[in-house]
Parts: C-alpha cells; structure tokens; sequence
C-alpha cells in the first residue's frame, strides 16, 4: 500500500517506480506504520465506521482536545453505531453520532463545549443534533453532566478580542482578561441566583454578563457603547436573545441599588446604575435579601422541608389549591409576605421569582364543557344527526367536485 | 422524546382493567372505580414478616407485597380521601372503616385493622401532596377493519382534510368531544385531544360512524388508550441545575435544548418535564394511575430543591 517513488523536483515526473512494502519491510527499515493505517484494522471495519471515525478524529483536531477525549469518543462512537438504535439511521444521523459523541466526551470532562458550536461545526440543524444526543443518552445509558458555567465564562471570554492591543480595537475597548474573567463570573453567578439562567440558552447570558462587566470596568468611556457594537469591536456573535438577559440584569441590580444606603440618594436608571456593579456585587448575598420579597415563615406548611431559613424567595404557597393561579403571583406574595418591620417595603418590591412567572404569557384557557363530565362512560348512544352534520350535502359534493375536477 | 408506546408492568392488577370505566371525578372516586374491594381483610398479622418495612422505597414495597401475595390496593377505596398520607395509604390494604385520616403512625385512628405502616418516621401528613394532575390529552387508536377510500372520505366529509403529498392520512376533526383523528387507507385511525378516556372512547366512536354513514363497513376493534398526557404546578420555583446533579441517572437537562428537565421515571414508566416555575408534565402512560403515581414520586424530590442552593 505505500510506494517508494523517485520524482523530479522540478517536473514532477517519476524517475523510479519503488518498492511494493509491507509492513514487515517498512519495520525493517525502521519506519513505523501505525496500525490503524494499515491493511489490518481496515479489514475490520466496515466503511461506514471508518469515515465515522475518520469524522470523530478530524473533529476532535478541530477542536484543539487533548488526546484522551479521542479515544473515549471513537469508542462511543463504535459501541452506539453496533447498537440497532443507530446502525440503520441515514448517513446524516450518522454523522450527527459522530458530533455527539464528541459533544458527550468534553461535557464528562467538563470540557465547556456548547451544543451550539459543534452544530455549526457539522452544519447540523439543532433539532436534529439534540434528537440524535438524547437517544445516544439513552442508549448508551450515559450520564452526561451540566455544563458549568463557570468553566464557560472562561473559554467563552477568550475568544474576545479585547485584550491585545490590535488596530481594529479602539483603546477605550481594551480590557485587563482577568479583571473581565472575575466581574462577569460575578454577574453571572448573580443571574444564576436570581433565575435567570435556569431553563435558558447559557452563552446569550453570558455575553450580556460581560458587557455589562466590561462597561462596569470603565463606565465614563463605554456607557455610550451599545451591545451591538461591543460584540462587532470583540468578533464575537450577537444571540438574539441577549438583549433580554441585558434588560433582566440591569432590572435586578436596580432593584439591588435601591438597598444599598449611599445610592439610595441617587436617581439611578439603567445606566447609571452600571457604574455601581462592583459594589452591587460585593454586597450582594445582602442586597439580594433585602431588596426582593421574601418567602415568610407562615408559609412553610411542611415541617418535612428542612431548611429552615427563608431565603430568596420563592412563591407564596398558603392557598393549598391548584389548577389554574386564581391571582397573579406578585398579588399573592404581597398578601403573603412575612408580618415584619420591613413590611411595607417589601410591599412595593417584586419577588425573586423566574422571569416567566413574573410576566406569564400564556392565559389560561377555560376547560370545554365537556372535560368535566363526570357520568361520561364513552358508550353513550350517538345521535344520527349529529353525525350527519359532518357528511356534505350531494349538491356540495357536486360543487367540489366540479371545483376540484376530482 | 419520543412517545413510549410499551406497556408498563402494572404494579397491581385490577380484575378487570378493561371493563372499568373510570368516571372523571375527584381521584377518590378514580380508586374506588378502578380497583375492586379487597377480598380478604386480614385482622391477624401475627404470621406476616414486617422486617423489610424501615426503607419505603418503591421497589421494597412491591416486592414485599408481591411476597405477602396480597391483592393490595395502590390506593384506598373511596371511603378514603386521597389527600392523604400516601405512605400510609400505600402500605395499606385495608379501607379505614371511619374515614377518618389515618395519622402517619396509623395505629389509634383505624381500629382493628392496622394498617401496615412503616417504622421509621415519615413525612407528615402535609407532606404529601394536595395536587392532582390534570389530564390534557389522550392519544387512542382503533381498528376500522376495512380498506378505505381516502379520498373518497375528502370528498364527502365536511370536517375533512386531505394532502397526501404531506401525510398518508385524512385528517379529521369533531366539535365533541373536541378531538382530531387521523384515518389511514388500512382502516387504522388514531385518535387524540381527547382530555379523558370515555372521551377518547366516545370519540372514536363518533369517527366510525362518520365512516360508517360514509358507507364504509367500518367495525370498531381493539380500541385502545396509547398515551396520557397529564399537567399540573406544585406552585413553587426549582432549581433544575440542582435536580440534574442528585438525579443524574434520570434526568436531562440541557438548557441549550430545552428548557425544561426530562425526567424519565422508571416506576411507573413515565416521561415528565419539569419547568423552573414549578410546573410539571407527565406523559408516557398508559393508565391514568400511573400518572398520579408518577406524580407522587416526583413530589418529594421536587419538594428538596423548593429553595435555591
């Protein structure tokens, strides 16, 4: 399988045909042939699998991952490609397989790929990728961890343009990595805790997390700087739904800017209260506290819960029915909030609660008549006009016809 | 996710499961309907091994039951109100005679008959929840057991849809109950939107007969419930972050996918989704119990993640 050929350097045409080796020829003359290039393993594996795994490794170069990860993919690879969940999948899917099991691998060594790169990688639509991941879950019986955000903050950042000095990036933009690093693993930290990371897409918090991190550094020169143009200056793509988590951060530090005692003279908006990030940050287990509405001691029914203290709030629970919410949650809370001295207040504040509870979208639909019937036994005598009502007249019949030329 | 069509092993095995006709009441009723009176009331427990009862685990509890080779009851009868201890309840085969609550220790409010209650202390009686599942949606399908002429059926039916370039089916919808079927060339018809099984059932019917009068011999065989789907809130927020860490073995959570966490129970077999503002979906079954009982299980555990880290 290998020829040794004289060519001319200059023409390109062949002087001296080689020898046919072998691998005991080429061992012989001391050049190491790796298994997997020879004949040997080929035999083995069925094509499919060979371009798969050849795909798994090319991967895995791309993407820059230490040595290990290959193997534990490709072997991932083989094992869920034996399996009849996958051997008969297109080509597509196959290839898809391929990505998931990279995708797997880092996520187990913590490893902060997101499912978005190695879709844009393969061109994979996401739909099918996360179709393909879960079965693969699933049959292989894999335990896949989350992905941690911290270990995202850092790669992500990296991959900003804001730390070299290059003619493309204007000074004002240029930033020390780690303070950047530090203050928005604080943000972010501050979004976990305050629901707005959990159910949502991760990467878009974390580019509004460090922007706000970023003008929070050096607020007189960048408050004027719009996202857009922050994320076109660091080349790093803009998700759309970024400019929500944006809006929802800077709401949850103004409601913390209002408890800090030196600010509360101050008039802040949302873009003045960026110049405060730092300290908002430092204090904000407290500021947390006190700046939303807490959950009160009444409403803990159940002994069985254990952790004793009331800590960010979740909503109130002393009306023990359930089906639809009867009132909003922020009436609810404000009705329930403990009987303390700091009553009043934590009357006009909003609960810590997820922002899809804080503004419902969807409005609940009355249940159709029928749905509570309880004597329905499914036998009931079907009335003959009823079921006409749902047949066409001939004349109708005709009309179509005619309409449709059937 | 896929729709899990298999059955799920029952854990306990009604007489007649198919001839009872479940009326959509409170779930005290559902118990009542669904599983017959026990047979024998066992008053001496002097023979009965209680060593396995410390860890209440779901596994423990079937396999000692299946022991004892009680025909046990998942839930009381009616005389019972469900809103109870469930523990209590679960380890019961008796009905409380006075219909009292049955405190978690058991022993002073049910006379004679105690029932069996585990040892080790459990949750109180508020532990349990007060919410019931809602049921959203039940897919059933039913064999016509004729050829039919699709669009023929296009044709002539008003509530009609055709598009066999799109899909291989007619697609049919009635005002009630509100459903939609899908009738296939073989005589095969599924059956969905239904929000209850004689709903299903009756709906079903009601497409045969538009088939029928179409002038098909349309027959009605094998009807059966595929799926239930079912909906509910426990009312408070979750940290799924936090759930995906104790329960990796059978929970998803890929916030880049899907919001919510999937969490594949393995008994009963269902399939729920649980959202950061408390609200549940449970689907996979096959039985409305198994709705309730997956429900149930997952109660607790969402109870230990109430309050953030």
């Amino acid at each position: 399988y290998a020829q040794q050929q004289l060519v001319c350097a200059a023409c390109g045409c062949v002087l001296a045909e080689g020898l046919l080796t072998t691998t005991y020829t080429d061992e012989e003359h001391l050049r190491e042939v790796a298994y997997s290039q020879s004949t040997g393993q080929k035999e083995q594996l069925s094509r499919c699998l060979q371009r798969g795994i050849r795909r798994v490794q090319d991967l895995c170069k791309v993407l820059q991952l230490p040595a290990v990860f290959e193997e534990t993919a490709v072997s991932y690879f083989q094992r869920a490609l034996q399996l009849p969940a996958f051997r008969l999948v297109s080509l597509e899917k196959k290839e898809l397989l391929g990505g998931c099991c990279v995708f797997v691998t880092c996520r187990q060594h913590n490893w902060p790929l997101t499912m978005g790169t190695i879709c844009s990688l393969l061109y994979a639509k996401q739909e099918l990728f996360a179709s393909v991941f879960l079965s693969l879950q699933k049959e292989l019986g894999l335990s896949v961890p989350a992905l941690s955000l911290a270990d995202l903050v850092k790669t992500h950042l990296s991959s900003f343009q804001l730390f070299q000095p290059t003619p493309d990036v204007p000074a004002p933009f240029l930033e020390d990595k780690e303070k950047l690093v530090a203050r928005t693993m604080g943000i972010v930290e501050l979004a976990s805790e305050t629901w707005l990371v959990t159910g949502r897409h991760p990467v878009p918090v974390v580019t509004a997390a460090a922007f706000l991190a970023w003008q929070s550094l050096q607020p007189r020169a960048r408050l004027s700087c719009p996202l857009a143009r922050f994320c076109r200056v660091a080349g790093v793509d803009l998700p759309p739904p970024a400019h929500l988590r944006l809006k929802e951060l800077l709401e949850i530090l103004l409601g913390m800017a209002s408890q800090l005692a030196w600010l509360r003279g101050f008039d802040l908006d949302k873009r003045t209260v960026v110049k405060h990030v730092g300290d908002l940050l430092q204090h904000r287990v407290f500021l947390l506290k006190n700046a939303f509405c807490q959950e009160g001691g009444e409403e803990q029914q159940d002994a069985a819960s254990g952790q004793g203290s009331p800590e960010e709030g979740t909503p109130g629970q002393d009306s023990a029915g359930q089906g639809s919410p009867s009132s909003p949650p922020v009436a609810q809370e404000k009705k329930s909030c403990p009987l303390s001295g700091k009553r009043q207040r934590e009357a006009t504040l909003r609960p810590l609660l997820p922002p899809c509870l804080i503004h419902p979208r969807k409005r609940l639909r009355p249940a159709a008549p029928s749905t509570s019937d309880p004597a329905l036994t499914g036998d009931e005598p079907i009335s003959d006009s009823e079921i006409e009502q749902y047949l066409r007249s001939p004349e109708e019949i005709r009309a179509f016809r005619k309409a449709k030329a059937w | 996710f896929k729709d899990d069509f298999s059955t799920s092993p029952h854990l306990f095995t009604p007489v007649d499961p198919y001839d009872v006709e479940l009326p959509i009441q409170t779930t005290e009723d559902v118990s009542s309907s669904q599983f017959n009176q026990p047979k024998e009331l066992h008053t001496d427990f002097s023979s009965v091994d209680l060593s396995f009862l410390p860890d209440v685990t779901q596994d423990n509890k079937e396999q000692s039951l299946s022991e004892e080779g009680h025909e046990t009851q998942k839930e009381f009868d009616g005389s019972v109100p469900r809103n109870e201890d469930r523990v209590c309840m679960d380890e019961s085969s008796l009905p409380c005679p006075d219909g009292t609550l049955p405190s978690p220790e058991g022993s002073e409010v049910c006379p004679p008959m105690t029932p069996m209650t585990p040892v080790t202390p459990v949750t109180p009686a508020s532990g349990s929840s007060d919410i019931v599942p809602q049921l959203q949606n039940i897919v059933s399908t039913v064999n016509l057991a004729c050829r039919l002429d699709l669009k023929n059926i296009a044709l002539r039916a008003r509530n009609a849809e055709y598009n066999p370039k799109r899909f291989a089916a007619v697609i049919m919808r009635i005002r009630e109950p509100r459903t939609t079927a899908l009738i296939f060339s073989s005589g095969k018809m599924v059956c969905t939107g239904a929000k209850s099984e004689e709903q299903s059932r009756l709906a079903a019917r009601k497409y045969a007969r538009v088939v029928q009068k179409l002038g098909f011999p349309a027959k009605f065989l094998d009807f059966k419930i595929q799926n239930m789907v079912g909906s509910c809130d426990v009312r408070f927020t979750i940290r799924l972050e936090g759930l995906v860490l104790t329960h990796q073995q059978f929970s998803s959570y890929e916030p880049e996918l899907f919001p919510g966490l999937i969490y594949r129970m393995v008994k009963p077999r269902i399939v729920l989704l649980i959202f950061v503002s408390g609200k549940v979906v449970l689907t996979g079954a096959k039985e409305r119990s198994e709705i309730y009982e997956a429900f149930e299980n997952i109660y607790p555990i969402l109870k230990g993640f109430k309050k953030p880290s």
